[in-house]
């Protein structure tokens, strides 16, 4: 089964075209990377599938769906759960509160007037479950801003778990992240359930190559390599723009 | 016909003080993202003190122009040095802050000067002027020409100067602009202090036309706003049409549909709000 | 499992401290009124009215980060709706008109709704603030709203009339039906706020991408709150009309609208009690400030309110129950 397929994807901002002529498609259970250098469009292909922005041409299937002229939220009803490159989890609400919010989000729960929030005892127990495996259960009642930046990394990538997502979106998970936290987060990507389709955005070559199962490059809004990591190290042209290779000869520059 | 041309030039003149206080309100708006809703309340404070300075002092009414411009910048500086500057990017309570102050200068007003409901304020020294057999309050054409030639100074200063691409640089991102070397503390005071000073220029001339009362404070407020939204949040030239645009409405809504008048000029700014919030002229969406 | 508390750290001291503010507050509320002179009483009324009038702002602003300068225009609905009925067709049921003008003020919430939330931010504030004005001005400018002519707005209401034979209202019982929506309203308050609506509405406040992320409908939510802070706001206008048995065109206006935002924003936004808070101070500050300076009440009002902003954000409330708190600790400490 298709997870998702971008068929002929494009967006422009008035006269900038961000992204051109993307098609792709994801397989269930894929481990996919994507990278390419700054400014290349990962995160506004990021923000075309989840739906925060719309397309200015193509379309976008999920699980065979056709979900371009969805809106983010019903989106989110379809399994795609997404993590932002800065981290997103709101700074002035506990770490439970942010928690809570992430737990009713799919639920009929969300509208909810009359109970309290706290009365959902099969939602609690999934809150405190992510917040154990994010080893920050104690710290509950904190504000968020008091924490360290990579515990609010790892608080955010483990409510982005916590929804049973289908399509996962991570974007820079490892960003701002020590060493240690690093390979952390390489483990947790991979021991993910075999059922969840993940795409991961990441500049860190230890991310990369650690975790990908397959490598896509964009390059300024074009697709231009897709493949096995192999493949993807042996690519010249891949290798032309990491490490500014020139013809014929094997002189790297750091890139 | 003559009441045609009569109201002619009141509205023009009416849209001229209209167009003086919205593009201030205007500028600090939309280029610098402050919203200021005390701004109305500086011109109420500027027209007082214009008028302490014509009839209590006696003197030149230049003077007490000048003075009410100075007034109302220095006011202003006073809020955003003071209280503004600490609430940057907190939209919310800038708004609110603001509205407290009008609160506390249309009382401070009413305390010194006693609360008069409408102080009479006619600089006697502008004689009538005759135009074609009909009879004009030379006021009205100082007003027109004061408007004209600020409007091409305002305009002039936001396009075509450094210090105009530097606030308009600082409008999208602070941290950068200082990155490049531009002060925006500097041009934050400055701006605000332009702003205002304008501002105050248009309550003493503005109170040559409406008189001067406690209530400014608010009506002038609604008044700048209206002619902010609908021509453009940041644009001199749209607050020029918004403010002609609504003078002229006004004065002849009031002779020809009077009842109607208030909420006509609310409605257009609602749907004007609705359809296209950036204004006819806006430069942001 | 489970310990709900949202504060950063929970409370040691033993529940009867943590109590007794409330048992103190209902004393107040209930019992004190009674040996109050008249007029007393009747500021008591006004500020529970504003109470729940500021519970409106504090749903549609500070809970959900929509800063509305227009929730006077449903004041007004609600209050001219008791107006009319009464005056135009002579109903004066509590149970009918209190009804028709908490619905009637939903329902223009409703209608507006969709309208004001095409934009967000200054505009918002700005369109909400336009709303008002016209409501001003249609109430100003029609003869039907002006009743007896020649008066702005509508005068010589009655009493509303409950059905009970032979019953009156006092002023003392009066006290007693306002005393009796404001529990309403505040036990509605809190079930809001525990509610796993209520904290999206805070989420949304906090950061509206995030939550459409997380599958919430963020301009459904938003609307809602609006509806459900315009049914607040009408009530308090059906209450202020029955208290002052008249209603005029300023009642629509943003001096009536600044009011519930002084009070949320002085007495603690986003909290239970603070715009019960907020109402209290205000309402009676302004009648020690109408004996011992007359006049200098907006300069008072103004003040406070940048005071506030500027120093304790947070509001009284917070403060308040952090003194309360931190005594206790102190006091059982051993």
């Amino acid at each position: 089964m298709e997870a998702l397929k971008l068929d002929h994807v494009s967006k422009r901002f008035g006269g900038l075209h961000v992204l051109e002529d993307i098609t792709l498609s994801v397989e269930e259970g894929e481990r996919v990377v994507l990278i390419g250098p700054n400014g290349a469009g990962k995160t506004t292909t990021f923000n075309l599938i989840n739906g925060q922005l719309p397309v200015s041409s193509g379309r976008i299937f999920l699980f065979g769906e056709d979900v371009t002229r969805l809106p983010v939220h019903t989106r989110a009803h379809r399994g795609i759960a997404r993590s932002f490159q800065i981290s997103s989890i709101y700074p002035n609400l506990t770490v439970l509160d942010n928690a809570i919010l992430t737990a009713h989000g799919l639920r009929r729960s969300r509208f909810g007037v009359l109970r309290s929030v706290t009365a959902y005892p099969e939602l609690m127990e999934k809150v405190q479950t992510a917040l154990d495996h994010a080893g920050l259960w104690e710290e509950r009642h904190e504000f968020v801003k008091n924490l360290a930046y990579g515990e609010q990394r790892r608080l955010e990538i483990a409510l982005t778990l916590a929804g049973d997502p289908k399509l996962l979106l991570l974007d820079e998970p490892s960003c701002g992240l020590t060493r240690g936290e690093c390979g952390d987060m390489i483990h947790v990507i991979n021991t993910l359930p075999r059922g969840i389709t993940t795409i991961v955005v990441a500049h860190d070559m230890d991310v990369i190559f650690g975790v990908a199962e397959r490598i896509i490059v964009l390059f300024y809004g074009k697709l231009l390599a897709d493949g096995d990591p192999a493949t993807i190290q042996a690519d010249r042209q891949v290798r032309e723009i990491y490490m500014g290779v020139e013809e014929g000869t094997e002189r790297a520059r750091a890139f | 016909m003559s009441m045609f041309f009569t109201n002619l030039v009141n509205g023009l003149a009416m849209g001229m003080v209209y167009f003086l206080t919205a593009a201030g309100m205007s500028i600090v708006m939309g280029v610098m993202g402050i919203s200021n809703l005390a701004h109305g309340a500086l011109y109420m404070v500027s027209a007082y003190v214009g008028w302490q300075v014509f009839r209590g002092f006696h003197w030149p009414f230049t003077v007490a122009v000048i003075a009410g411009g100075v007034a109302g910048g220095l006011l202003g500086l006073f809020i955003e040095r003071v209280f503004l500057r600490r609430l940057y990017k907190q939209p919310n309570e800038q708004v609110l802050l603001t509205y407290g102050f009008v609160y506390i200068f249309t009382n401070a007003c009413i305390w010194i000067w006693k609360g008069w409901p409408r102080l009479p304020f006619t600089a006697a020294a502008l004689k009538p002027v005759m135009i074609g057999g009909l009879r004009f309050a030379s006021s009205r054409f100082l007003l027109i020409a004061l408007g004209a030639l600020s409007a091409v100074a305002l305009w002039y200063l936001q396009d075509r100067t450094r210090l105009g691409a530097r606030v308009r640089a600082g409008m999208d991102d602070k941290e950068m602009a200082q990155g490049m070397g531009v002060n925006m503390e500097m041009v934050s005071m400055i701006v605000f202090f332009i702003a205002s000073f304008v501002a105050g220029l248009s309550g003493v001339l503005g109170a040559q036309v409406m008189g001067i009362n406690a209530e400014a404070g608010n009506t002038i407020l609604l008044q700048a706003l209206v002619v902010v939204i609908i021509g453009g949040v940041g644009s001199i030239q749209g607050a020029l049409l918004g403010g002609l645009m609504i003078g002229l409405l006004d004065t002849f809504g009031k002779v020809l549909f009077p009842q109607l008048a208030m909420f006509t000029i609310y409605l257009a700014m609602v749907i004007v709000l609705v359809v296209r919030p950036q204004g006819l002229l806006g430069r942001r969406g | 499992m489970n310990e709900n508390a949202k504060r950063a750290r929970p409370n040691v001291m033993p529940w009867a401290w943590r109590l007794l503010p409330v048992v103190l507050a209902v004393a107040l509320l209930v019992v004190m009124p009674g040996f109050l002179p008249e007029f007393l009483q009747r500021m008591m009324s006004k500020f529970l009215i504003f109470a729940i009038f500021s519970i409106s702002y504090n749903i549609v602003a500070a809970y959900t980060g929509l800063i509305s300068l227009g929730q006077a225009a449903y004041f007004g609905v609600g209050g001219y709706t008791v107006g009319v009925l009464m005056a135009h067709y002579g109903i004066n049921s509590l149970w009918v008109t209190a009804l028709a003008g908490v619905t009637l003020g939903s329902l223009a919430a409703a209608v507006v709704g969709p309208i004001v939330l095409r934009v967000s931010g200054m505009y918002f504030l700005i369109l909400t603030f336009a709303i008002g004005r016209l409501g001003y001005s249609l109430t100003w400018n029609l003869p039907f709203f002006n009743v007896p002519q020649g008066i702005q707005g509508i005068a010589g209401l009655p009493r509303p009339v409950t059905g009970i034979p032979g019953f009156q209202f006092t002023e003392f019982s009066f006290y007693f039906l306002v005393l009796v929506f404001f529990a309403i309203a505040m036990f509605l308050q809190y079930r809001l706020s525990r509610s796993p609506f209520g904290h999206s509405l805070e989420g949304i406040r906090e950061g509206e991408t995030r939550m459409e992320a997380l599958g919430y409908n963020v301009w459904l939510h938003k609307y809602l709150s609006y509806v459900i802070a315009g049914a607040f706001a009408a009530l308090a206008g059906v209450l202020y009309v029955y208290m002052n048995r008249f209603i005029e065109p300023a009642d629509f206006d943003i001096m009536r609208s600044f009011y519930p935002m002084a009070m949320v924003i002085i007495g603690g936004p986003a909290t239970l009690w603070g715009p019960a808070v907020g109402a209290a101070a205000i309402v009676f500050v302004e009648y020690f400030s109408s004996i011992l300076v007359p006049a200098r009440w907006p300069l008072i009002l103004g003040s406070l309110f940048v005071l506030t902003i500027m120093f304790a954000r947070k509001g009284l409330a917070v403060y308040a129950a952090d003194l309360w708190s931190k005594a206790g600790a102190k006091l059982w400490k051993r």
